[in-house]
């Protein structure tokens, strides 16, 4: 697939809001998409909404089924807040990390070390100065590759690419980094826009890699950060439970 | 080892489980010499904190010695004796270096629960459910703690296992919920709650320059605490009416600073329509926390009075007073300790003797009799403040 069609394909709003999230403008996808909810029904509203069995917490259980939040009791996710309706096709993940833009982008600059970001991507070689072969397992270890090629890259602000023909999932991709009022670090802003044949987005991304893009882009951005501040990514994994836990997990 | 592990509601079992490891390069492992309950585990056992699965290992107020460390823990050392911080900092993220460890950014391996519910996931914290981390608890032998460097605290010779203990929890968030409170000379503070959190709100309000506190609890042993230890006067909520005894503690003022010591399960307000409006729809799951303490705090505050709140809460709360607080041009602190910003100063006050904890060790026993010691704790039976398990 040709990389115009992306851009001006059939889907009215596409290319402003390309422009919108590459432009880097504040409200970017937030403000495109926000709504959905009316917050007026959330207010006082939400005893009665729950004692008349309105299904008030279904974009939440949806994320529930596409695996951005682990399972719960029913009682736990009605009783939390909506958030906006997602485009499928499109993801974006914010994060201030503490430290300096030129750290951040030299990390990312090295697409070597996008392993680390996104599990599911096993290596990414760098075939010359603006193409890279990615290589990524989905669900079951089925193998996925493509290519991309770098747009754009501004010196400590800015990475684009997009992938070329050969892509089962054509997508762009936009990493943008900005300095964060107040010694606060870094901003840090990842774009992912999904144009996979048959326009269904999000479900084609959570088939190859088993997870929601929204919670790829969010997940990888919260591991760039816990790497880059805390050292390690923390984890629970192969510490002492009961027996009953234990029986859980080896099922 | 032997922990003690949540099985269900009201389910504990003591049950030998796996040695915890190393599994980050700055996690200790610290050998248990004292664990104790806190009551913030009520909330984990009678099941208001969802998010607890079968065999969790349950307890976050410990100290014991450093056994083991990963090759970047620097600043201890094996044999040391240490407190830890029940809440996990990574001590690198903006939050962690402005002291506000409990919003630590990085320590929550499981953020997908809070994200959801809270909107930003906040700090791990240990033995205190998956939505908090799913670290494993301190009522074991061994526990790993991460980012050791940043949470765990050598304990001063001159400080007693007993009293250090409480160091981890208790302490620093009672000094906490009147640090935030900004006391100033004159001040009167109401603690709502005698247990272990309250006495130490009280003693440190106190310490802080309060001219008067006030604590206010239903069972006699702690309000005798409350007032022999902790310096305060005591009250009897089921006794007197509240709003009325504080105005007339005050000259009609009401307290300047109102300290929330209790939570998400307050009693006492069993004979009003408003108690049994919050208890049945906290058990129909459409509310979470029964509010009565904070409704009594509002009302009776100072005008242009502090609230300050350490008592858990968990979801969502109803009929909140909004217009009293509003108009009464009241401030709200709360949050959940960040203890590592506290621990130097409360093992000086300690040194100095104007602070002793250990007085909330009422029971100390083996950890075989840990789901009996939850119960007597639970039930405050046998003048339990705090059970102690010696692993
Ligand atoms: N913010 C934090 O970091 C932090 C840390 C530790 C504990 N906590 C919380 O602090 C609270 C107290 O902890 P604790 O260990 O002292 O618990 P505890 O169970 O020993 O004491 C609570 C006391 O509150 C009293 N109480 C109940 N209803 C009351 C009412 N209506 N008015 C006045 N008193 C009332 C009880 O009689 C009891 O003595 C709990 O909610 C706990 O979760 C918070
Ligand atoms: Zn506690
Ligand atoms: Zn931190």
């Amino acid at each position: 697939m040709a990389l115009d069609t992306l851009t001006d394909g059939p889907e009215a709003g596409t290319t402003e809001r390309w422009v919108a999230i590459m432009g880097g403008t504040a409200l970017g996808l937030a403000g495109l998409r926000r709504g959905s909810w009316a917050l007026a029904a959330l207010g006082g509203g939400l005893f009665l909404a729950g004692a008349a069995g309105v299904p008030l917490a279904e974009p939440v259980a949806r994320r529930v089924r596409e695996g951005g939040l682990p399972a719960m009791r029913r009682m736990d996710v009605a009783g939390l807040l909506p958030t906006m309706d997602r485009d499928p096709t499109t993801t974006q993940a914010n994060v201030t990390i503490a430290t300096e833009p030129e750290k951040l982008f030299r990390f990312w600059r090295n697409f070597g070390n996008l392993t680390k970001l996104f599990p599911h991507l096993d290596a990414v070689e760098v075939q010359s100065d603006t193409e890279s072969c990615w290589k990524a397992h989905g669900p079951g270890g089925m193998r996925v590759v493509w290519h991309s090629r770098l747009d754009k890259v501004r010196e400590n602000e800015l990475i684009t690419w997009h992938t070329l023909v050969d892509a089962e999932l054509p997508h762009r991709g936009s990493v943008m980094f900005h300095p964060a009022p107040g010694g606060r670090g870094t901003e840090v802003r990842l774009t992912l826009v999904y144009r996979p044949p048959g326009g269904q987005g999000g479900r084609v991304v959570s088939r190859l890699f088993g997870s929601a893009p929204e919670q790829q882009a969010r997940e990888a951005l919260r591991r760039l950060k816990r790497i880059m501040e805390a050292g390690e990514l923390p984890t629970i994994d192969g510490q002492p439970r009961g027996r009953r836990g234990m029986r859980e997990i080896v099922e | 080892m032997r922990a003690l592990c949540w099985n269900g509601v009201n389910d504990l079992r003591v049950e030998r489980v796996p040695d915890p490891r190393i599994l980050g390069p700055r996690d200790a492992i610290i050998k248990v010499n004292l664990s104790s309950v806190c009551g913030s585990d009520l909330h984990l056992i009678d099941g208001y904190v969802p998010t607890m699965k079968p065999g969790d290992i349950i307890g976050h107020e410990f100290m014991g010695e450093v056994v083991e460390k990963g090759p970047e823990v620097l600043r201890l050392n094996r044999g040391d004796r240490v407190i830890t911080v029940s809440i996990i900092g990574c001590g690198k993220c903006w939050h962690c270096e402005h002291e506000e460890y409990s919003l630590c950014d990085n320590s929550n391996p499981q953020p997908a629960y809070e994200e959801a519910a809270y909107g930003h996931c906040t700090a791990g914290i240990f033995g205190y459910s998956h939505a908090f981390g799913g670290y494993a608890g301190s009522h074991a032998e061994y526990i790993r703690v991460p980012f050791a460097d940043t949470n765990c605290f050598r304990v001063p010779d001159g400080v007693r296992d007993e009293q250090a203990v409480f160091v981890s929890d208790a302490v620093p968030t009672g000094y906490m919920a009147a640090d935030m409170a900004g006391i100033k000379p004159g001040d009167v503070v109401a603690v709502w709650g005698c247990g272990g959190v309250g006495q130490m709100a009280m003693r440190s309000a106190l310490l802080m320059g309060a001219e008067k506190v006030i604590g206010i609890d239903r069972y006699p042993d702690r309000l005798k605490a409350a007032q022999m230890k902790a310096g305060a006067e005591p009250l009897d909520y089921t006794r007197v009416d509240v709003y009325d005894a504080l105005l007339a503690m005050t000259g009609g003022r009401g307290p300047d600073v109102c300290i929330d010591a209790v939570g998400m399960e307050a009693d006492g307000f069993d004979t009003g329509v408003e108690y049994w409006y919050d208890r049945t729809k906290q058990a129909l799951g459409l509310e979470n926390d029964r509010s009565g303490v904070l409704r009594q705090m509002i009302q009776c505050c100072r005008k242009g009075g502090t609230l300050s709140i350490v008592g858990v809460y968990g979801g969502f709360i109803d009929k909140f007073p909004m217009g009293a607080a509003m108009n009464k041009g009241l401030t709200f602190r709360m949050g959940q300790q960040h203890g590592q910003r506290y621990v130097k100063r409360l093992f000086e006050h300690i040194e100095k003797g104007e602070l002793d904890p250990s007085y909330l060790l009422t029971h100390k026993w083996s950890l075989d009799d840990g789901p009996r010691g939850y119960r007597m704790f639970k039930e405050k039976n046998d003048d339990c403040m705090r059970v102690v398990f010696a692993p």
